[in-house]
């Protein structure tokens, strides 16, 4: 009798802590909408994936990787064209202020994501993990999406 | 003997007047057309110039592996623009927009070119050029060639394109690189540049203001 009580105790343990674990990435206070993966012309070695990250907690939050095991290396970079130059510069982490938002769009700020592990065609999904400097992580499925004009430009906005 | 006629001084008077008039007349329609000329230039997001620029020669392969040099810009209108196939945002961008203003600007009675002329020839061969362009519109034209070939195009039309790590000590590189849109006319002359931001309903219209000043 003992030894059951000891072993449901370790089952409830157990199941308690997947639990908190399953409630921190649920609980995540970043909420990532509309991601979407831009599809490349084939062979290509690098693609661009794009999202808004919106923040929900009373707090500032700093977002620090976005991974994607679909691809060998992700970073997050943010075009810039100065005196008619197109530069990407490599963005180390994200601030998405408290209630508030950041955008990674056509342009601007994009997840660069290296080497994709396998072919990749619109209407493929591709899985993308946020990561915050707290430990929390948010894990979204991002649609791979054909840009064909500025119409489909707008659409994701 | 009261005359009737007009005195000479009336006379001399009316012709002034009507002289005055006239000049008048000219000196308003003269003003009108300058007016004119200069707003349709104003109206212009792209910059043109008043006399398009010989380009001097230059020797690069397009996707085919076949020449591409100063004849291959004859005869048609030709959009370039400069850019290479490891960039995920600005270039696939801007062959979208190119793919626009080629749609857009399908019912002008000119045949027109559109060329990708990559500003990385070291990672950026013909064979991958032909996927990465014929992707945007099987019509696109992908150029590569050699760093020296490269410079000689790009040199006279003041692009500017350097390397830079894509992280601190990491092999792997980007390009910066200028974003604008060149356009020659089809004596192969630099003719006019878009700069960025580009949009292809701005593009496909100033270029069809130019195509009715030049003919």
């Amino acid at each position: 009798m003992k030894q059951i009580s000891r072993q449901l105790s370790a089952t409830l343990l157990l199941l308690s802590l997947l639990f908190m674990a399953a409630h921190a990435v649920a609980c995540s206070a970043v909420e990532v909408e509309a991601p979407w993966i831009r599809e490349a012309p084939p062979g290509a070695a690098v693609l661009a994936a794009y999202m808004v990250l919106n923040n929900t907690a009373d707090t500032q939050s700093i977002i620090t990787r976005i991974e994607s095991p679909d691809f060998r290396d992700a970073r997050i970079h943010r075009t810039v064209v100065e005196d008619g130059v197109a530069k990407m510069l490599s963005v180390e982490h994200l601030q998405v202020p408290a209630h508030g938002s950041v955008t990674l769009e056509p342009g601007g700020m994009h997840l660069m994501l290296f080497n994709p592990l396998r072919p990749l065609q619109a209407g493929d999904s591709v899985t993308l993990v946020v990561h915050e400097s707290n430990g929390d992580s948010v894990t979204v499925q991002a649609p791979v999406v054909r840009m064909t004009d500025e119409h489909d430009h707008a659409h994701h906005h | 003997m009261i005359s009737h006629r007009p005195s000479p001084i009336s006379r001399h008077i009316l012709k002034g007047v009507i002289i005055a008039l006239l000049a008048t007349a000219a000196g308003i329609w003269t003003a009108r057309l300058v007016l004119q000329k200069q707003d349709a230039r104003n109206e212009l997001s792209a910059t043109r110039f008043p006399v398009a620029r010989d380009i001097q020669p230059f020797e690069l392969v397009d996707h085919n592996n076949e020449a591409f040099n100063n004849a291959s810009l004859q005869k048609r209108w030709s959009f370039l623009f400069f850019g290479y196939t490891y960039c995920p945002d600005v270039c696939p961008t801007t062959l979208s927009v190119l793919n626009s203003v080629a749609q857009r600007l399908q019912d002008v009675d000119e045949e027109l070119r559109f060329v990708f002329v990559t500003v990385d020839p070291e990672r950026d061969t013909p064979e991958r050029l032909a996927e990465f362009v014929t992707y945007f519109n099987s019509e696109f034209i992908g150029v590569t060639g050699t760093e020296p070939g490269l410079e000689q195009l790009t040199s006279q039309l003041g692009i500017l394109h350097v390397r830079v790590p894509a992280e601190p000590g990491s092999e792997s590189y980007l390009v910066d690189h200028t974003a604008a849109v060149f356009l020659f006319d089809p004596a192969g002359r630099y003719h006019a540049v878009f700069s960025p931001p580009l949009s292809a309903e701005k593009i496909a219209g100033d270029f069809r203001k130019m195509l009715k000043a030049y003919q």
